[in-house]
């Protein structure tokens, strides 16, 4: 795996760069100041709800948006104002934007048409793309004779031959059912393997996110949340949202007072806790100045680290509804101050409406967020 | 209710069939009608068919001449307007630039007058450069009609075409001319050959126009139809007859283009 950049404010090196990057149409503001770096043949996801400006972000690296403010650098050069073709870079949209009428030979052969490559070479390289995307069968086929993986499978043919420094993919899967685009998404991963290219792949979907990225960066309203691993932002996310967006079902947060505080150690007591609860700061604690005695804060807990039953600690809750995703039971629950509590728990259960039961967990599993959000 | 509701849509769609259809049937039937046949009261119905109408047209050097006049006038009309037309149509359906939305109603504030209006000075203006009684004048006082609905018909023709095409081929390196000539016109030939079709019909049917600007030289098919009616006696027969070949080139010409009218030619290339 490449390795990463340390940090996503104003990173200096990188194979893609971009800087104090901002999108204004009118006085409506989309991207508000993204300084980030990607290292040659890493794999970059960008996620966020809709809205959050991901799109216009890849867009804007692509050249098809104008940055309002900020540069865009491409293998060390600067290509903010550069115009899409000069950028060495191809897009697979979330359309597909295929030709219609166009075989798709033709379609991916298009942008070394355009590059005037001799017609021999074009041959060999239409028939290559194929290869590596098994669909010699259907070079011959217009779009409309495609399924939408084909179809997708011919996007990624276009954009492969022409061999660029960088690949963007715009919410690539987003059309395709849930079977065939988990079937994509091993292939988009084995494309990065073998290609060994740098990529940047959009989504709203966490779990494109955390199974492709070698790195994922959080968008909220065109900033920037928190960059990090996969695994870095879930066992670290920066605040709620980050908590919130990475990890299915959604981190569970629970209200909770501050009862002693030792350094990056804190005292949290809340009804619903059987005992006081230790827990330690993940982010150093000392950074800010982090909650005092007396203080709310909240409580974060993953469904997967609940367990039915016994644990080093401990939350009493009243059930209300068990969902069977047949390997395992998704158990919907209150806390005694009416908090929604989800856990996921292993096997079958089968837990009434109104039942109370005890769930335990590992105290360095938990998180702690101030009331602002941010985490402790 | 429903039902009577479905009779009474039934007998009405075949009233205005019925109504838009019968001067068509007349004149086709007509032009196979002897001139004994032709004047009968009350009309006959079942009758031998001559071909001696036709005949006489294709021998008259006259109605000939009119319709290669007409073909000439209404190819090169068409073919100018869609040149000059489409390009404009790209321009105002995916570019912005100042004045966009005056040029686009200019476009079409040119068909508010109505072309009598016109008929005096453009003859004036005709005359004064020579260009009396020619092909060209024709052409060119067509195409200002025709342009319009080209430009109307493909601007929102092209409009319709996903974003994402073009933006696609830009990235491929296609140039502004690429995308036109290799995404936009293949995929708006519907809106194209329906433009086409407009134009193609309108040079064709023209009269008043070619009444004022032409005398021997250029008289188009129409004038020729027309001038059948002055004199003494009226040849329903040949009148008829050359209704009949003059309706055939816009027929076939609309069946041929009409094959590239179906919708839908842009599926596939998203979702």
């Amino acid at each position: 795996m490449p390795r990463l950049a340390t940090t996503g404010e104003g990173a200096g090196t990188g194979f893609l760069r971009l800087e104090g990057i901002e999108k204004r149409y009118g006085a409506a503001s989309v991207i508000n100041g993204v300084s980030i770096a990607a290292r040659e043949g890493e794999f970059v996801v960008f996620v966020g709800p809709s809205g959050c400006g991901k799109s216009t972000l890849l867009r804007m690296i692509a050249g098809l948006e104008e940055v309002t403010a900020g540069d865009v650098f491409i293998d060390g050069a600067r290509v903010t104002e550069l115009e899409p073709a000069k950028r060495k870079v191809s897009m697979v949209f979330q359309s597909y934007a295929l030709f219609p009428h166009m075989t798709v030979r033709d379609n991916i052969a298009f942008g070394l048409k355009m590059s005037k490559v001799p017609r021999a070479e074009i041959g060999r390289q239409v028939a290559e793309a194929a290869r590596i995307l098994q669909m010699e069968p259907l070079l011959d086929r217009k779009p409309r004779q495609l399924s939408g993986g084909q179809r997708q499978r011919v996007a990624i043919g276009r954009a492969i031959v022409r061999h660029p420094k960088l690949f963007l993919f715009d919410e690539p899967l987003s059309n395709l059912d849930a079977e065939l685009r988990a079937q994509m998404r091993v292939e988009i991963a084995r494309l990065h393997r073998e290609l060994g290219v740098t990529m940047v792949y959009v989504t709203h979907d966490q779990v494109e996110a955390m199974t492709l990225a070698d790195r994922i960066v959080v968008l909220r309203a065109g900033r920037v949340e928190q960059v990090g691993s996969p695994d870095e932002l879930y066992d670290a996310p920066g605040n709620t949202f980050v908590a919130g967006f990475i990890g299915s079902p959604k981190m569970n947060l629970v209200a909770a007072t501050v009862t002693a505080r030792d350094g990056a150690a804190l005292t949290l007591a809340n009804p619903s806790l059987a005992a006081p609860l230790q827990v330690a700061a993940r982010h150093g604690g000392g950074a800010q100045p982090g909650p005092g005695i007396g203080d709310t804060v909240l409580l974060g807990l993953r469904p997967e680290h609940l367990m039915l039953g016994d644990g080093p600690n401990r939350i009493e809750l009243t059930a209300d509804l068990s969902e069977s995703l047949g390997g395992s039971t998704l158990v919907y629950a209150q806390t005694r101050a009416a908090e929604p509590v989800v856990l996921q728990a292993a096997g079958r259960q089968t837990l009434g409406k109104g039942e109370p039961f005890t769930a335990g967990f590992d105290a360095a599993r938990a998180y702690v967020f101030n009331k602002d959000g941010h985490a402790f | 209710m429903p039902r009577v509701g479905r009779l009474l849509h039934g007998a009405g769609l075949l009233a205005v069939f019925a109504v838009t259809i019968f001067p068509f049937y007349w004149m086709v039937s007509s032009s196979f009608k002897t001139q004994t046949d032709l004047l009968a009261s009350p009309p006959v119905w079942l009758f031998t068919p001559t071909l001696a109408n036709y005949a006489e047209v294709f021998a008259d050097q006259k109605v000939v001449g009119a319709i290669v006049n007409s073909l000439i006038v209404a190819v090169f009309s068409t073919g100018l307007a869609v040149v000059l037309g489409t390009p404009a149509a790209f321009a105002l359906a995916r570019y912005e630039f100042r004045g966009k939305s005056d040029l686009w109603f200019w476009f079409i504030s040119n068909r508010f007058i109505s072309p009598i209006v016109l008929a005096l000075p453009i003859y004036l203006v005709a005359q004064n450069i020579g260009l009396l009684d020619t092909h060209l004048v024709l052409i060119l006082v067509y195409i200002t009609f025709i342009l319009p609905i080209v430009v109307w018909i493909c601007t929102d023709q092209f409009r319709s075409i996903p974003r994402d095409l073009e933006e696609a081929a830009r990235l491929e390196g296609a140039s502004q001319f690429d995308i036109f000539w290799r995404i936009y016109l293949p995929l708006g030939v519907p809106g194209i050959a329906v433009s086409a079709i407009f134009g193609f019909i309108f040079s064709w049917n023209e009269l008043l126009y070619a009444l004022v600007l032409t005398r021997r030289a250029v008289q188009t098919a129409p004038v020729v139809a027309t001038s059948f009616m002055s004199g003494y006696e009226l040849p329903w027969g040949k009148i008829m007859a050359t209704g009949t070949v003059i309706v055939l080139p816009v027929t076939i010409f609309a069946l041929l283009v009409s094959r590239h009218m179906v919708r839908g030619l842009t599926m596939g290339a998203t979702k």
